[in-house]
């Protein structure tokens, strides 16, 4: 009978240490996130964090170059079962230090929650392991957060890739369907304006940069 | 005589309409199908599910690009052997986000189909004037040096340092300035993709073009289909609004070799007899290194792929020059934080090539999911095709220090992180390499609807038609019977061609 006892009482330290773990304790999301909870947030802020710290190279860091925000809403613009695998994604890098803990002390913390120099060693874990299946989780993770640090117009001026400004000219096509979402009405170009005669040359290194990358 | 355009903001009612030919698919083989047939004098009707694009809707943020361009958000990955492939949901298909590369196959390959796959007419000389036609309207030309870029003239001078062939790629474009932007949307409207040549032509001789229209199920009576029917979707997230019902004499599917299989299934498994329908999935695998070099190479200017080497073709794989938006590269670069922005910063010196596999020893399948119309992929590298992709690698390496490189970054699992010296690629070759070593790309795909002289073998004839149905016409790579050896576009596009004339002379 006590034994009975004690077994319930340890079933309920456990869940709630498991719901503590999962959900609980994680800053705040920003305002406005529309697919990505708290907890998942800041897996992504960590993980941007230790892949592209600040200063080096390259001196945005995932912070400053907004990956979580981005990540966000590249989550949000993917059908619900895509969203669905990036979900369990978060969770099994968040979680994942229970089957493989990264060295040092209180390694089974959850990433988010773990030193910096062992969630390097947790993702560097990770990306080296032996088991193709654990690279292929890590390479999704960094595929969403590199693409997230490359969408910051700074990262692509340090290191002088930024787009050139281009005036797309009207073209035939140009009169016959409006931008997505609008309507036929829409359209604001007529026969006349589409371009005629020579186009315009090649781009060069010293051609203008895209406004937005100014 | 003009047709008609229809975007999603004008549907307010379920509607039907009635046609000689109705093309479900607008890319590469349907726009041609859909313009030969209007010019012919027939009633036709383009149906495509995605939204036609302009400059404003083009997003220079790749992610943000390929979840809006892309099905499945650009994350459509294969079972078996985990490897990432795309299907554009755009006006215009895979040629509004394809590099333009319009490559006639090699008579060797063709002469192999015919031989193989019991098909009479269509060798390099059957299919050279339906090539030439479609060159002749798309205005494809060698990519000329002013836009080639650093990048592109670097591996052009390696392979004539190493004696191999190359040549600059042949594309569908006219004025390119060489921004590198052919896979988020060529904002100087240079690539002559199916949105702004074939189809706006197709309008012109009559043809009624409408977006958003997802077709959902062939409408069909024993062996003939008479029609499609589907619903109107929202673009971006195709959301379901009104129904559709077109009835036509004949029925052209062009929705892509990874649609088109599912789209039969969901009709009752439709002309399967012969279960080829879905069989055979194919690809062109993809690896591609990166090669550092002393001085910048401004990798962002120049044609996205400029130059080509088809040395190797005859051993499977053909080698080519690449660019896409950095972050799609930066995935494989090795090291984290400090080190990974030290890699990160070598962009600026660096040049990215590939070589595309001819894997005719992997082979899949594309089965209908429970729900929906994604299929399910299923695909395995072959052992012995690795051999190839091992072989293109060690190419591209060659190449590199050829062009003087001073570092080569193969991103392979086993390899290590930089090669530095020509004698420490040479390990390339003499290592075992397992599929999951490498981070692999679906480039192109075909065959899941393969033409076939004999219907037990095959699900079309070599002009398309259906064996198992004969006013059921497919028209996307899927009819391919197998790789093409080089990009399959211009090959389908020369085929659609050739099989519109059919359609027109039967109608």
């Amino acid at each position: 009978m006590l034994l009975h006892v004690w077994f319930w009482i340890a079933l309920g330290v456990l869940v709630l240490v498991g719901i503590r773990r999962v959900f609980l304790g994680y800053p705040a999301a920003h305002v406005g996130a529309k697919a990505l909870a708290a907890r998942e947030l800041a897996t992504v802020r960590t993980a941007a964090r230790v892949i592209f710290p600040e200063g080096g190279a390259i001196p945005a860091s995932g912070d400053s170059a907004r990956v979580a925000q981005h990540s966000d809403r590249f989550v949000h613009a993917q059908n619900p079962s895509n969203q669905l695998l990036m979900h369990l994604l978060f969770f099994a890098i968040e979680h994942g230090t229970i089957l493989f803990p990264p060295p040092g002390r209180s390694r089974f913390r959850r990433f988010s929650d773990l030193r910096e120099d062992q969630q390097l060693a947790y993702l560097e874990s990770w990306r080296q392991s032996e088991r193709p299946e654990r690279r292929l989780v890590f390479t999704s993770l960094r595929a969403i957060v590199t693409m997230g640090y490359f969408a910051d117009p700074n990262v692509l001026r340090a290191l002088n890739l930024s787009p050139r400004e281009i005036e797309s000219p009207v073209i035939q096509a140009d009169l016959l369907w409006p931008a997505v979402g609008q309507h036929p009405q829409d359209i604001r170009f007529g026969p006349e304006d589409v371009a005629t005669g020579e186009r315009a040359g090649p781009l060069l290194p010293g051609s203008p940069v895209h406004p937005e990358y100014r | 005589m003009s047709g008609d355009v229809r975007v999603f903001a004008e549907y307010n009612r379920d509607f039907e309409e009635v046609c000689d030919a109705v093309v479900v698919g607008s890319g590469p083989g349907g726009a041609v199908m859909a313009r030969e047939l209007a010019r012919a004098g027939k009633d036709v009707v383009l149906l495509e599910e995605g939204p036609p694009f302009t400059p404003p809707d083009f997003e220079l943020d790749g992610a943000i690009s390929m979840a809006r361009m892309m099905r499945e958000g650009g994350l459509r990955t294969t079972r078996g052997t985990a490897m990432t492939t795309m299907q554009a949901n755009v006006l215009g298909g895979g040629s509004l986000v394809n590099s333009a590369i319009c490559v006639r196959a090699p008579a060797s390959t063709l002469d192999g189909w015919c031989d193989e796959f019991e098909l009479e007419n269509t060798t390099r000389a059957d299919l050279d004037p339906h090539y030439q036609a479609v060159e002749d309207f798309l205005g494809i030309a060698p990519t000329p040096d002013d836009v080639q870029g650093p990048r592109n003239l670097l591996f052009r001078d390696a392979c004539r340092t190493l004696g191999y062939s190359s040549e600059p790629i042949a594309r569908n474009v006219r004025g390119c300035r060489g921004s590198g932007e052919c896979f988020t949307g060529c904002r100087a409207r240079a690539k002559q993709s199916m949105d702004i040549s074939y189809v706006p032509s197709a309008i012109a001789h009559g043809a009624r073009v409408y977006t958003s229209m997802q077709v959902q199920r062939l409408l069909t009576k024993g062996s003939r289909v008479w029609g499609v029917e589907g619903r109107v979707v929202a673009p971006f997230t195709n959301a379901p609004s009104h129904r559709f019902r077109v009835q036509a004499k004949v029925v052209v599917l062009a929705a892509g070799c990874m649609a088109t299989p599912v789209l039969m299934q969901r009709s009752g498994d439709f002309a399967n007899g012969s279960s080829q329908v879905g069989e055979n999935l194919q690809f062109h695998p993809g690896v591609a290194a990166m090669g550092v070099f002393p001085d910048p190479t401004h990798p962002e200017f120049g044609a996205t792929q400029g130059y080509q080497s088809l040395e190797f073709v005859r051993d499977g794989y053909k080698l080519e020059s690449l660019w896409a938006p950095p972050g799609v590269f930066a995935v494989r670069l090795p090291g984290l934080g400090f080190e990974l922005k030290k890699n990160l910063a070598l962009i600026p010196r660096a040049a990215i090539w590939d070589a595309i596999a001819t894997c005719n020893r992997s082979k899949g399948r594309v089965r209908a999911r429970r729900r929906g119309l994604d299929p399910a992929l299923t695909w395995r590298l072959d052992p012995k095709d690795i051999g190839i992709l091992v072989e293109g690698l060690w190419r591209i390496t060659e190449l590199f220090f050829a062009a003087g490189a001073t570092r080569v970054l193969p991103g392979v699992h086993g390899l290590p992180e930089e090669i530095r010296s020509l004698d420490e690629a040479r390990r390339i070759r003499s290592r075992e390499f397992r599929e999951s070593d490498f981070v692999l790309a679906g480039n192109h795909v075909f065959s899941t609807t393969r033409m076939h002289g004999d219907g037990r073998y095959g699900v079309v004839d070599q002009y398309g038609r259906c064996h198992e149905a004969d006013n059921l016409y497919l028209a996307d790579t899927g009819i391919l019977p197998r790789s093409p050896s080089v990009n399959p576009m211009l090959t389908l596009m020369a085929l659609a061609h050739r099989g519109a004339q059919q359609i027109a002379a039967r109608l």
